[in-house]
Formats: C-alpha cells, sequence, structure tokens
C-alpha cells in the first residue's frame, strides 16, 4: 500500500533534473477523495458537452495560470500505466512542460514520454498535436478563462442564464467587430466554438489553426480552469464548429511558410527573430512533430 | 373589430408596501402611440417595466395578442418570455447609454438584435445597419465608430435605430427625450413621430413632458400615487382635464 501521507520534507526541494519519486506523495499528488470529486465533475462535463461544471478546485504547489486546472484534471485521470506527455506551445523542451512533466514523475513514477503517438495522456498548454489524436487517448488543455461570453457580459449569473436559454447573439456581434475594423475576423486564438450544437466554448488559448482538429476527434478532450474553478469536455467523435458569418467563414490561419528545420508546409509555425538585423526564421512549433520528420 | 395588442387587467405592484403602481387596466391598439405622464414617483417607470418584462409584478395580467396568437406575459417560462421580449418587444432607455454597448461599433449596436435573432450574414446586417443609420439621421460614415463618440442626441437616435431594426410589435420608451437640450429634443420627437407614421409603430411612451404626449400620443392616461386617475384621448384630455390633479398639470405647463 501506498502511503497517504502529504508531508513534504524540505529536502524535496531539489531543482535538477532526475527528481527521485517520492513515496510521501499520495499517488499524482492529490487525495484520493479529492480525485473523486474531480472525476465526478469530469463524468458531468462528459455528460453535457460544452458545459462548464463547477468544481472544487484545490490549492497547487505552483501558481495560477501554469496549469493548475489542468494539472488537476491530470492527476484525477492518471492510473501507474498510463503514459504521459506534456506541451507548453507545442513543445515537450519549455519551462511550463519541463516542470509539470518532473511534478508528475515525482509525485507518481509513471512513465513520460514526448512522443504523441505512445502518449496516453497528454495535458497542453495552447496547442493540439500536427499528429491526429487517437481513440483511448485523453488530452488534458490548460485553461484561463472558461467563460467564453466574459468579455461581452461580465456578470457571471447572466452568462450562466445565456447559455441555459442559448443566447449566443452577441458572440456573433464580437466577430462583426472583428470584420467591421479589420475586414477579416482578427480573432486567432481562444477562437469560440459550439460544441454538440448546443454550447459555446472556449477552447482555451489554442491558435485558431487547431479548431479544426478538435471537430470528431476519437480521443477524449478534457479543460481545466483551476483559478475559475471549471471543468468542461468534448467527448469522442463530436460535432465542435467554430463560429462564423455565412460570407466570412471560418479561416485556420497560419503563416504562408515552410518549416525551415523539417520543411512542413501544413503545420503551424512558431516566428522567431534570429539576429539583431530582424531576420525571422519559421519553425514548427510541434517539436516532437518536427524531430520525427527531420529524423526521417 | 380589431382586438387589442395587448390587454392589461387589474395589474399591481409594490416595493414592500410601497406601492409602484395599483389595480392598473389598460389596452393598446396595434398602430396606436398610448402616453402615460404623472410626476416623478407616481408609479410610470414601474408600469412599463412590468409591461416590458424587466419586472415581475405582483398581481394581475398581461396578455400580448401578436398574429392572432394569445400570450401571457406572467405565465411563460423564462426561456419563452426572453425570447418574446427578444423578438416582440423593444425597449428604448431615457439614458442612451442603459440600452448601448459603448465598447462595441454603432454598425455592431444596431446589428447585435439582427444576430440574436439568428441573421448570419455580415454583408446584410451591415447593410441593414447602414439603411438603419440614414433613416435615424447619423452620417453613414460613422458606423464603424464606437458610441462614445456620438453626441447625447446621435446616441439617442442610435439606441431607436438599434431597437427598430427587428421590427417590433411593441415598443416601449421610457423618457426618451428626457436628458436632451431643447433643440436636440425636438430632432428626437420629429424623428419618432416620422418613424411612427412611416412604419405603422404601435408605441408606450412615458414622459412628464405633455408637450411631448400632446406631439406624439394618440391616447394617454395620467397616473398619481400609483394608480390611473384620467385616460382617454390625448386631445380630449389635454384640451379638457376632469380631474383635478391633471388640470393643475396642464395649467402648470410654461407657455412662453
Amino acid at each position: 500500500m501506498r502511503k497517504t501521507n502529504n508531508v513534504i520534507k524540505i529536502k524535496d526541494f531539489k531543482v535538477g533534473k532526475g527528481l527521485p519519486f517520492d513515496q510521501e506523495y499520495n499517488f499524482a499528488y492529490l487525495d484520493e477523495n479529492t480525485k473523486k470529486m474531480i472525476r465526478r465533475a469530469i463524468i458531468k462535463a462528459l455528460c453535457i458537452p460544452g458545459y462548464q461544471v463547477p468544481f472544487a478546485s484545490r490549492e497547487m504547489p505552483m501558481p495560477y495560470g501554469w496549469g493548475t486546472g489542468g494539472v488537476q484534471v491530470t492527476a484525477s485521470c492518471l492510473t501507474k500505466k498510463d503514459t504521459l506527455k506534456i506541451i507548453d506551445q507545442g513543445a515537450d523542451d519549455t519551462t511550463n512542460a519541463v516542470s509539470i512533466r518532473n511534478f508528475f514523475k515525482k509525485t507518481s513514477n509513471i512513465k513520460t514520454t514526448e512522443i504523441t503517438e505512445k502518449a496516453t495522456l497528454i495535458q497542453t498548454r495552447h496547442r493540439i498535436p500536427e499528429t491526429p489524436l487517437k481513440k483511448k487517448q485523453i488530452f488534458v488543455y490548460q485553461v484561463p478563462i472558461p467563460e467564453p461570453l466574459a468579455f461581452l457580459e461580465p456578470k457571471v449569473s447572466e452568462t450562466i442564464k445565456m447559455h441555459s436559454l442559448s443566447e449566443y447573439g452577441a458572440m456573433h456581434v464580437k466577430l462583426y467587430e472583428d470584420i467591421s475594423k479589420n475586414g477579416h475576423i482578427e480573432t486567432a486564438y481562444a477562437y469560440p466554438v459550439k460544441t454538440n450544437d448546443r454550447y459555446i466554448m472556449d477552447p482555451s488559448p489554442i491558435p485558431k489553426f487547431d479548431n479544426p482538429k478538435m471537430n470528431n476527434s476519437p480521443a477524449i478532450q478534457l479543460f481545466g480552469a483551476g483559478r475559475e474553478q471549471r471543468i468542461y469536455a468534448i467527448p469522442p467523435y463530436t460535432k465542435v464548429k467554430s463560429l462564423d458569418f455565412e460570407d466570412y467563414p471560418f479561416d485556420p490561419f497560419k503563416a504562408e511558410h515552410a518549416c525551415d528545420i523539417c520543411g512542413a508546409t501544413n503545420t503551424y509555425l512558431d516566428e522567431i527573430i534570429v539576429d539583431d538585423a530582424g531576420n525571422k526564421s519559421f519553425i514548427c512549433s510541434d517539436t516532437d512533430f518536427c524531430n520525427k520528420r527531420k529524423n526521417k | 373589430m380589431i382586438s387589442p395588442l395587448l390587454k392589461v387587467t387589474n395589474l399591481s405592484k409594490s416595493y414592500d408596501n410601497i406601492v409602484g403602481c395599483k389595480n392598473i387596466s389598460m389596452s393598446l391598439y396595434p398602430g396606436e402611440v398610448l402616453g402615460i405622464v404623472g410626476e416623478s414617483g407616481s408609479g410610470k417607470t414601474t408600469l412599463i417595466n412590468c409591461l416590458s418584462g424587466n419586472l415581475e409584478p405582483d398581481r394581475g395580467k398581461i396578455i400580448f395578442n401578436i398574429n392572432n396568437k394569445e400570450t401571457n406575459f406572467l405565465n411563460i417560462s423564462e426561456s419563452e418570455k426572453r425570447k418574446f421580449i427578444r423578438t416582440d418587444l423593444a425597449f428604448v432607455h431615457q439614458n442612451p447609454r442603459d440600452g448601448l454597448r459603448l465598447n462595441v461599433s454603432a454598425g455592431g449596436n444596431i446589428g447585435e438584435k439582427l444576430m440574436s435573432v439568428g441573421n448570419r450574414h455580415y454583408g446584410n446586417i451591415r447593410s441593414l445597419a447602414t439603411k438603419w443609420m440614414d433613416k435615424v439621421e447619423i452620417d453613414k460614415s460613422r458606423i464603424d465608430d464606437l458610441p462614445i463618440t456620438f453626441s447625447g442626441g446621435m446616441l439617442q437616435r442610435l439606441q431607436i435605430a438599434k431597437n427598430l431594426i427587428t421590427s417590433p410589435n411593441v415598443i416601449f420608451m421610457d423618457e426618451p427625450t428626457g436628458g436632451l437640450d431643447v433643440s436636440v429634443q425636438a430632432r428626437v420627437l420629429d424623428l419618432i413621430r416620422s418613424l411612427v407614421n412611416e412604419l405603422n409603430l404601435t408605441v408606450i411612451i412615458v414622459s412628464h413632458d405633455l408637450a411631448v404626449i400632446r406631439l406624439l400620443a394618440d391616447k394617454m392616461i395620467v397616473m398619481k400615487n400609483g394608480t390611473v386617475i384620467e385616460s382617454g384621448l390625448s386631445d380630449q384630455v389635454l384640451e379638457d382635464p376632469q380631474q383635478e390633479y391633471t388640470q393643475l398639470l396642464v395649467s402648470s405647463v410654461l407657455h412662453v
């Protein structure tokens, strides 16, 4: 039996690679009752696609905005057999990805991977991998602001009413403003979608390039917002449609370039300034996908 | 015989033990403009808020009869009620800032109702919005400007356009010229009058300004302490007031 004692020792706070698995933590940090509570919220969220289920978000050993919602969802879904992949802006080796991966290594001793196909559970910040998701994969998004209507209607009581009565006219006002100001829909990330023809949902700050990947995906997609205490979900094979106008259809924009490393033309690219003269380089934001193509 | 568009019976609303309005009965026919006058605190605003769905009355009946379909306003579900308010009613606030989104362009404000009833064609929304800018005499080139850059009179005209674009069946106006200076008032009133004639609108207008009522309303009711003390054709009531209070009201109008 694993110990359920949550005492943290000072010596555990060693910075650096290869933190040892710490038996003092419960499996995946959260205690079993908390995980049970979160799983109930997840099940409810899966039953009502796109509906924001409130849950009693816990304090996590990281600041809000670093993915406390996603981490709690991941912790509640993890089993000892899982292989975990963590993405931060498409990359496996950036701060957020490295620290969350180390966190789960230390508290659950499960296998981790950088390869999308091998992962059974993927937690992401702001990207969906280029490699299509598969059946039986769980895909967890970190969400800063779950309420897509928040910028139009500051009252939560009112947004809840708008959702329950499907009063979504105001959402198109935002897109209208975009077109009248810029000639096209300028919203490039957190582009609102309608899930299962019912709830309008914020897909978290993924680029709108990734929006079509959510539609009819075989994987389970879970969204966790820690500070705002909301969980929502898209069950497998669910219709997810990006909002648009008939005469201004949704356009999953990407930079007009090929990747400078692997040459891919159909991936989402990061723009990098490479010298003081302002020269640019475009490379795949999905590091796993890019490495695989490069090594072929 | 034409049946009334709106029939109100014994409507009462009080705030704790303060009476808002008491036992109000009235009816409104299609194409009619009804004026409600009375001093501050007489229950005008309470009445109009009950009729337009902003307030829940304590007792009474509000029945709309639109296209031969009767809607008992107090018996329908929240979602039906909100849908009804969205498609069949409109409310012009005294302060246009209450009825507009100030961080959304003029065109977006006018188009919002269209989008909320399901219009999803940008070109159509925009051309209709432009047409309505023209109708309320706002320069079409200001369509992408924010309302905060508009003058008081323009804001009020913008609010009127926003409300009329979906051709609502009943329009409520609460002191639509209240906060405006006299020359701008005249212009807005003129606009409302021409729209009423042109589009055959059915309007309930609340005002403490008898000139506004004389200019716009076919019929009027006079309220005091939450009850209706006199009602009838507005010319008749204004020329030959029967109640002491109405006489006082009519005689206290300044003639310059």
